[in-house]
């Protein structure tokens, strides 16, 4: 029990830099989104020692390691677009797949090319 | 109360498939496949409409906000990292950025895909949060680029360890830094396999290609997209 409160604790704590940054953005007009100012919110605050990485370490933890689930209902909501069904879903599969992949290989061996470089 | 009882079906769900997942590794089981579609079953059964659940579930979907803020955490207590390795994560990523929209583009107009799909596939490669963001911005449809953005998780984590099987590709940056930029949060789960350093790698990948494709989303893709 003692753990349950401590993440829910601690995910409210991350959510101060979530109207924090809401709050950022309704003075300074910075074109990121709201949730990448909270994540750089929060960085500076661990890196000022404002914020203690004790204070949101589990919080964060179980946010991220959770993350799937707060995924799933956007998920369901593919059953309100039926031309995904036909062959343009099927389609847009294989654009996926292709692309995807070319990314995996272009980014691992740009990486993996420069390591040997400069060992 | 239809929002408790919503968030509490879709936590039951999703821990059993996660449950079934552990248990039987297989596609089928994987939480962001097998929980929509116990869902969608449940759901008509009940029945409660699809409008209704996705009403009710607005407490999960809020959550991604605090859940990506949260990657400041694991940016600060890799600060190390960061500061060494600064150059090859902003290279990578900044490469992977472009060949994962450019490819998205060159092969939807190759496939004669229809224009808000095409647009919409655009900023498929980054997290959600930020995925709908850019989607909006470009003028596509947010709830299908949510869609791109899960099968693209799914389909990275599984064909990555292919991919660097076939490229012979050994070290744990270049696996982590690939899987964080092609496959977001869903890739930065598969670098769990190659240990603490990918993981770093893909957490960071993941961050930074956010941040990039918002900036080109913001400039050069409005630019792309006119030309069409």
């Amino acid at each position: 029990m003692n753990k349950v409160i401590r993440i829910l604790v601690q995910v409210a704590i991350i959510h101060i830099f979530f109207f924090a940054a809401i709050g950022v953005k309704a003075f300074l007009p910075i074109p990121l989104p709201t949730t990448i100012v909270g994540l750089l919110l929060l960085f500076f605050a661990l890196l000022v020692k404002l914020v203690k990485i004790e204070w949101v370490e589990e919080g964060g933890r179980w946010l991220m390691a959770e993350l799937l689930l707060f995924f799933i209902p956007s998920a369901v909501g593919i059953v309100n677009y039926n031309e995904l069904a036909g062959v343009q879903g099927f389609f847009i599969v294989l654009i996926i797949a292709i692309s995807t992949i070319i990314v995996l290989g272009v980014t691992a061996l740009l990486i993996e090319k420069w390591e040997v470089n400069q060992s | 109360m239809t929002i408790i009882f919503i968030t509490l079906l879709t936590f039951g769900l999703y821990r059993f498939s996660r449950m079934l997942a552990r248990r039987f590794p297989i596609l089928l089981f994987h939480p962001l496949i097998f929980t929509p579609a116990l869902i969608i079953i449940v759901i008509q059964l009940l029945p409660i409409s699809v409008n209704t659940y996705t009403a009710g579930s607005v407490v999960l979907t809020h959550m991604l906000a605090p859940a990506t803020i949260a990657f400041a955490i694991p940016m600060y207590k890799h600060i190390a990292f960061l500061r060494q390795y600064f150059v090859q994560i902003i290279c990578g990523v900044l490469v992977g950025s472009i060949v994962a929209i450019l490819s998205s583009f060159g092969l939807a107009l190759l496939f004669n895909v229809d224009e808000h799909l095409l647009i919409s596939l655009l900023p498929r490669s980054i997290t959600t949060p930020l995925a709908i963001e850019v989607s909006t911005e470009i003028g596509g449809v947010p709830a299908l680029t949510i869609v791109f953005v899960i099968i693209t998780g799914i389909l990275g984590s599984l064909v990555g360890p292919l991919v660097f099987n076939l490229l012979n590709i050994q070290s744990a940056m270049a696996k982590g830094l690939a899987l964080g930029m092609a496959a977001h949060a869903v890739g930065t789960n598969r670098a769990l396999e190659y240990g603490e350093e990918a993981v770093t790698f893909s957490t960071l990948a993941m961050i930074f290609a956010g941040v990039i494709t918002i900036i080109l989303g913001l400039t050069v893709l409005p630019l792309i997209i006119f030309l069409l």
